[in-house]
């Protein structure tokens, strides 16, 4: 059992080392305990280490005993011998300074004090509560050996030692007791030197003694619960991976994962040793166990990491690589210049290599003298910064099938350099750094929309960080409408006739309301594109939302329906000029989003106050079809053009009044509209005549059961913070989706059954033609068998509309009870781009729409 | 809006009064005789004032009055100035008529409006009496923005131990973590445009770019006679002088007020009307931008802290994008300069991205090279400047497969004279300054 320096720290972490040692005990176990020094000690060594002054490293010296006599004080023990020792010795390194020793052997020796002394103070503190603890010298265990490549400097400051089982260690042991505590991070090597054991010292200090004793098992205590499919800060829905084999946890290690270093697996492989990453606040969490495969488990990505600050060189040359010692010769030369290659790609004109961002990377000529060298011999390019992005799992290549969602994620992006080991226990891709912080939570939800990380299987991943760490309650979603009150009305719906919509207005009312808690919002606007039902449109103008709309129709549709004071907003994409016409008549606010309407038709709006829709250079959403931010988008008035545009507002005595940009939709991330607001509100400064700020909406609608919901109360702390940077702003919304979303569903009955091959189709009586969501957007809606909603969902079925086309698919691979014909199935989440997005095509009948007040 | 002015039809621009009470003062301004426009500038924990003082700051604080001004004097560019309490001396009369007339200019050219013969400010007032000397604390104001330059200013002070301050004017994330990181003392001032200036913008003013390194000058002064300092250090370098354009007969700076003729007239003028030893220089100005960017490559703790971006970020987050937009002239112009005398590794970690292996920057790098365009209206250094910075870069491997560094090879390089494209050239100061004797071993940091 390794514990690290915080938890050895203070007297109720000891406490707690002993109530788990103990109930090893009870387990019948013999226990050994690897301790770290306590926080901050080592520091304070290496400090002293690097202080020239004699008296100030005594001073150094006293200070750091006193933390050890403060913690026996709080333990109420006397100091123990054996720690009275150890600082007498300290005392003594810090008074005679380096010179007898030797620079670095002096240094190593005063580091190796801090488990010395901590480790003292732990035998001293067990024993006396009541468990007997044997004080072992890792030293006299641990041999260090030596590496042709060592110099000095590594040979005791980051030495290897060479773990085989030691039957006779353990026989030795066995007559001492059966609870013993020694030291991480150190050993000694041949001419009997004490030395370190570097970075991740301690955990490799406990693998190297899981394999010496062949122990049953090696425990990590630490500050986490183990090692997650993605690092947490960047990823808070990263679930915790319950089992791991070797390779799979050195790879994620290797990648990012900051819990455990890479190098302390090696050491339990051959003698088959698990380790155990256990959370010493939380011991209840299963943690990660990582040992040798044994079962048998479907193949699935296990953690998506991300590492910044890579420098990719890109040599080109034609025919050079095949020649013989060519490669060697331009790989001699990042030796040469002491850059250490990671990653390679090659094609036969091109070899690509990346590198770490070390020190001599960094502020040296490194790099360019390298690329002087390189570029004597073929075309050099250096690219940075990068980051390489690892998708880790056990048989990669056979999981690249449902990779493709993924796949054309990267395809947005310049990915300059894909790399595949013949291990096929990674795949990684080598981006542009700045897009990786995004990009991240994106890619592992995509990974677990796609099935790719099989969150499904709970027998290898355990809860997400945000439920075991995250601040707050997860508030457990309340179970849908169309699940609980109103089933058996629904029921009835379906028994009548199907196809049929049905919108539950209490939805749309709670939604309304609770986008109305935000508080930095002045006006919102209901996006009617994405349902237009009058009753709908009446509801949302009871709760005081405007309305948005993009075509005359639309306008007209909402003024049919709300009172006159309700504001409008008209916003049209590539619409004829009668359009913009028809909408100055009405009192409508209308958006402008191109040179050419000022251009062409200047004088239609002299005198006019107009929004001007801008695009800010990015994209953002759940699917390339509904991103409409980037110069791939039809959207917005690229930044760039925005000084054109204001001479010509200005020659047409056109006054700017509102600034608009719209990222896209389905967005989960808060932050988001912050970015949005902050880089709208800095654009308006340079135009006086501004007055509000329109963050679009995009509000996202999580479909996957799990999904984390957009999180309201923080984007309302976002908008805020930057409402109180630019008070002087109105700020308006448009949100469409996220009100009427779930608001919806599309009852549609069971029709016909088909087998093909393993595949089971399950017929119903409506498809694309009333919801081309799937199709269009591979959207994903939840479908249940509402006749049958409380049977077992025993089969696997693809549920396919009766339109004849391929792609008429509602859902793939959906778990559901055996069917029958006519049962009703209910298609959830339709109320937006449902009906509205429908078509006549092959002339089946239309849907139908029911309200439910 | 209690406001009914149609600013741009107005006719008169009155300066109304100024006054100072317990750390504030208010500058107050009308147009016609519609509603006061009160501008507060707040300076915090403000001492008691000497009597001793009272005159020197009496005319600091009326330069404030008259200088800051033109923020609302531009709303409707009435074609009649009038000052309340009487008539301008010569002196601060020209020096008010040349800052209106050129510090205006690009507000002007934008707007397409001639202001030579509009702007005369009541003159033929009494002269004022020399100033004495004051025996002002011998520190230093260095004012901070957030960028390299007044960066590199504050090290060079440091670097033979002058006492400074790190000051700056108003809100800003940015700004005050890098007066943070200077170690320095700070200071920072405050200053409340009168709200219904934005009533005026919303109503149809004249709007655009005014001298603002002029109104924060102003205050700077006023809060050197207050709390005491002997000097005022701007960071403003040689190019600022250099015109952006020509139009109509008229050159246009964007940063006139950070040139050097600029800097002489008020430091002429402090020196004559408010304290003969009260200084007002550019530590900066015998210097290039490229030799300033070859003096801040070495300021390591600054990176990840600096920004010259002007899209003035308010809110900042720990990432590159979070302070460099990447799409501004200002970014351009940094990433090019520093480039020459940074490891590119290290250069694109400040950044973030690689602008210069991104086709479309090529229009905003066009500008600054002075190829099919003019130089942008922004705070960057000339023409040859950036060409000299992007020639270096052609002739470095490591840079130049780069896109737009590609691109200048092929196609704009072929038309330029290489002779005129060293960079050694930038790096030698010019003799050209008004840097006090007490400050002068500073200029040692840029050898």
């Amino acid at each position: 059992m390794k514990f690290g320096g915080t938890s050895v720290a203070t007297l109720p972490r000891w406490q707690n080392i002993r109530e788990l040692v103990a109930s090893r005990r009870a387990e019948g176990a013999r226990v050994l305990v690897v301790v770290s020094a306590l926080t901050g000690i080592t520091d304070a060594l290496k400090h002293m280490c690097a202080q020239e002054d004699k008296g100030k490293r005594v001073e150094a010296a006293k200070a750091i005993a006193q933390r050890h006599y403060d913690l026996l004080d709080h333990m109420q023990l006397a100091v123990p011998d054996t720690l009275a020792t150890r600082l007498t010795d300290l005392a003594k390194l810090a008074d005679e300074g380096p010179a007898v020793l030797g620079e670095l052997a002096w240094a190593a020796l005063v580091q190796a004090h801090g488990e010395l002394m901590s480790s003292a103070l732990g035998a001293a503190f067990l024993s006396h509560s009541g468990l007997p603890t044997q004080w072992v010298d890792a030293r006299e265990c641990l041999a260090a050996v030596a590496l042709p490549n060592q110099n000095e400097r590594t040979k005791l400051l980051s030495a290897m030692v060479e773990a085989k089982p030691d039957p006779a260690l353990n026989a030795r042991l066995a007559e001492q007791g059966d609870v013993f505590i020694t030291q991480g991070f150190i050993a000694r090597e041949s001419q009997g030197r004490t030395v370190l054991l570097g970075r991740g010292g301690s955990d490799t200090s406990a693998s190297y003694f899981g394999a010496l004793l062949k122990a049953q098992r090696v425990e990590i205590w630490t500050d986490v619960a183990g090692m997650f499919t993605a690092n947490p800060r960047q990823v808070p829905g990263a679930r915790l991976l319950q089992r791991l084999d070797y390779e799979e946890a050195q790879e994620i290690a290797s990648t990012g994962a900051k819990v455990l270093h890479p190098r302390c697996l090696s050491p339990l492989r051959e003698p088959r040793v698990p380790m155990l990453i256990k959370d010493t606040n939380r011991p209840e969490l299963e943690g990660t166990v990582i040992g040798p495969e044994v079962r048998e488990h479907a193949p699935s990505v296990k953690a998506i990491s991300a590492r910044k600050g890579l420098t990719l060189v890109s040599m080109e040359s034609v025919g050079m690589w095949q020649q013989v010692g060519f490669l060697a010769d331009v790989f001699a030369q990042f030796k040469q210049h002491g850059l250490s290659v990671d990653l390679i790609g090659s094609a036969e004109t091109n070899v690509t290599v990346s590198l770490d961002p070390t020190e001599n990377l960094l502020d040296s000529d490194a790099i360019a003298a390298l690329a002087s060298d390189l570029a004597k011999v073929c075309r050099v390019k250096v690219i940075a910064p990068c980051a390489a992005i690892t998708l880790v799992g056990r048989g990669m290549r056979s999981m690249l099938h449902t990779l493709s969602g993924v796949l054309a994620e990267f395809g947005q992006l310049r990915v300059h350099m894909i790399s595949q080991s013949s291990n096929n226990l990674n795949l990684t891709f080598v981006v542009d750094e700045n897009v990786v912080d995004d990009l991240l939570p994106h890619l592992h939800e995509l990974l677990i929309a796609a099935g790719a990380l099989r969150t499904d299987d709970s027998a290898l991943f355990g809860p997400s960080w945000q439920a075991i760490y995250g601040s707050g309650e997860v508030p457990v979603p309340a179970a849908s409408w169309w699940r609980t009150t109103e089933r058996q009305r629904l029921l009835e719906f379906g028994a009548k006739a199907t196809p049929r919509y049905v919108y539950h207005l209490p939805t749309v009312r709670q939604q309304a309301r609770e986008l109305k808690t935000l508080a930095a919002v002045d006006r919102l606007h209901y996006a009617v594109k994405a349902n237009t039902h009058p009753a709908i449109l009446k509801a949302l103008a009871e709760e005081g939302f405007g309305f948005e709309c993009v075509s005359p129709g639309e306008m007209k549709a909402v003024m049919a329906a709300v009172p006159e004071s309700v504001p409008l907003l008209f916003t049209p994409n590539f619409a004829p000029r009668k359009d913009y016409e028809w909408a100055l008549t009405t009192r409508a606010t209308i958006s402008l989003d191109a040179l050419y309407q000022l251009e062409s038709w200047g004088e239609l709006f002299r005198g006019r106050e107009i929004v001007l829709r801008v695009d800010l250079g990015r994209g953002l959403g759940h699917h390339e079809k509904v991103r409409t931010g980037g110069s791939g988008s039809k959207f917005g008035l690229p930044v760039e053009l925005i000084d054109t545009f204001l001479r010509l507002a200005d020659t047409h005595g056109v006054i700017v009044r509102g600034l608009h940009a719209h990222l896209g939709s389905g967005i989960l991330d808060e932050s988001h509209w912050g970015e949005v607001y902050g880089q709208l509100a800095s654009l308006a400064e340079r135009i006086g005549s501004v007055a509000f700020l329109d963050i679009g909406g995009g509000l996202g609608v999580p479909s996957h059961p799990g999904e984390a919901r957009l999180d309201i109360a923080a984007l309302d702390r976002v908008l805020r913070g930057v409402k109180a940077a630019y008070p002087h702003y109105q700020l308006w919304m448009e949100p469409g989706r996220y009100l009427v979303a779930d608001a919806g569903v599309l009852l549609t009955r069971v029709t016909q059954q088909k087998g093909k091959g393993s595949w089971r189709y399950l017929g119903v009586d409506t498809g694309m033609n009333s919801l081309i969501r799937p199709a269009l957007y591979e959207a994903w809606h939840e479908i249940v068998n509402l006749t049958r909603l409380d049977e077992p969902a025993t089969g696997l079925f693809q549920v396919v509309g009766p339109i004849c086309e391929s792609g008429d698919v509602l859902g793939t691979d959906r778990r559901l009870p055996e069917p029958e014909e006519g049962d009703v199935m209910l298609i959830a989440q339709a109320g937006a781009y449902g009906k509205v997005m429908s078509s006549p095509y092959n002339m089946r009948d239309e849907a139908e729409e029911i309200i439910i007040e | 809006m209690t406001t009914t002015i149609q600013p741009r039809l107005t006719q008169v621009f009155r300066f109304v009064r100024c006054s100072y009470a317990d750390g504030v003062a208010e500058l107050v301004y009308a147009f016609d005789h519609g509603e006061e426009l009160i501008e507060r500038v707040r300076f915090p924990h403000a001492p008691a004032l000497p009597a001793s003082h009272k005159t020197a700051f009496e005319r600091a604080l009326k330069l404030l009055h008259l200088i800051a001004g033109v923020s609302y004097y531009k709303a409707g560019v009435p074609p009649k100035i009038e000052l309340a309490d009487g008539p301008l001396d010569d002196a601060t009369a020209d020096l008010l008529d040349a800052l209106y007339l050129h510090g205006l200019a690009e507000f002007a050219y934008r707007n397409g409006l001639d202001l030579r013969g509009r702007i005369a400010f009541p003159r033929g007032g009494v002269a004022q009496p020399q100033a004495p000397v004051l025996n002002l604390p011998k520190r230093t104001l260095v004012p901070i923005g957030g960028g390299k330059d007044s960066l590199v200013a504050v090290e060079a002070i440091k670097s033979i131990g002058g006492e400074a301050t790190a000051v700056w004017v108003g809100n800003s994330e940015l700004i005050a973590a890098c007066a943070e990181r200077t170690g320095l003392p700070t200071l920072n001032m405050q200053r409340e445009l009168a709200p219904q200036l934005f009533d005026l913008n919303r109503l149809g003013a004249w709007n655009g770019h005014i001298p603002v390194t002029a109104v924060n000058s102003a205050i700077l002064a006023v809060a050197a006679i207050l709390y005491g300092y002997d000097s005022i250090a701007f960071a403003n370098e040689r190019s600022a002088s250099a015109a952006t354009l020509e139009y109509e007969g008229q050159l246009v700076n964007h940063q006139w007020s950070k040139g050097y003729a600029f800097e002489q007239s008020l430091g002429d003028w402090l020196h004559a009307q408010v304290a003969a030893d009260l200084d007002y220089c550019s530590l900066l100005r015998p210097y290039s931008e490229l030799a300033i960017t070859r003096t801040f490559a070495k300021l390591t703790p600054y990176f990840d802290a600096f920004s010259s971006c002007n899209r003035n970020f308010r809110i900042l987050g720990p990432k590159p994008a979070d302070r460099w937009c990447g799409q501004c002239p200002k970014c351009h112009f940094v990433f090019l300069a520093l480039a020459p005398f940074l490891p590119k590794p290290r250069l694109l970690q400040i950044f973030g991205r690689n602008l210069l292996d991104d086709d479309s920057q090529a229009a905003g790098f066009d500008a600054l090279l002075e190829y099919q365009d003019h130089k942008p209206f922004e705070c960057v250094g000339e023409g040859a400047e950036a060409r000299a910075a992007m020639y270096a870069l052609s002739q470095r491997p490591e840079w130049q497969e780069d896109a737009l560094v590609a691109r200048f090879r092929s196609e704009i390089l072929p038309q330029l004279s290489v002779a005129e494209l060293a960079l050694e050239p930038w790096l030698v100061p010019s003799a050209e300054h008004r840097i006090p004797a007490r400050l002068q071993a500073a200029l040692a940091f840029f050898a």
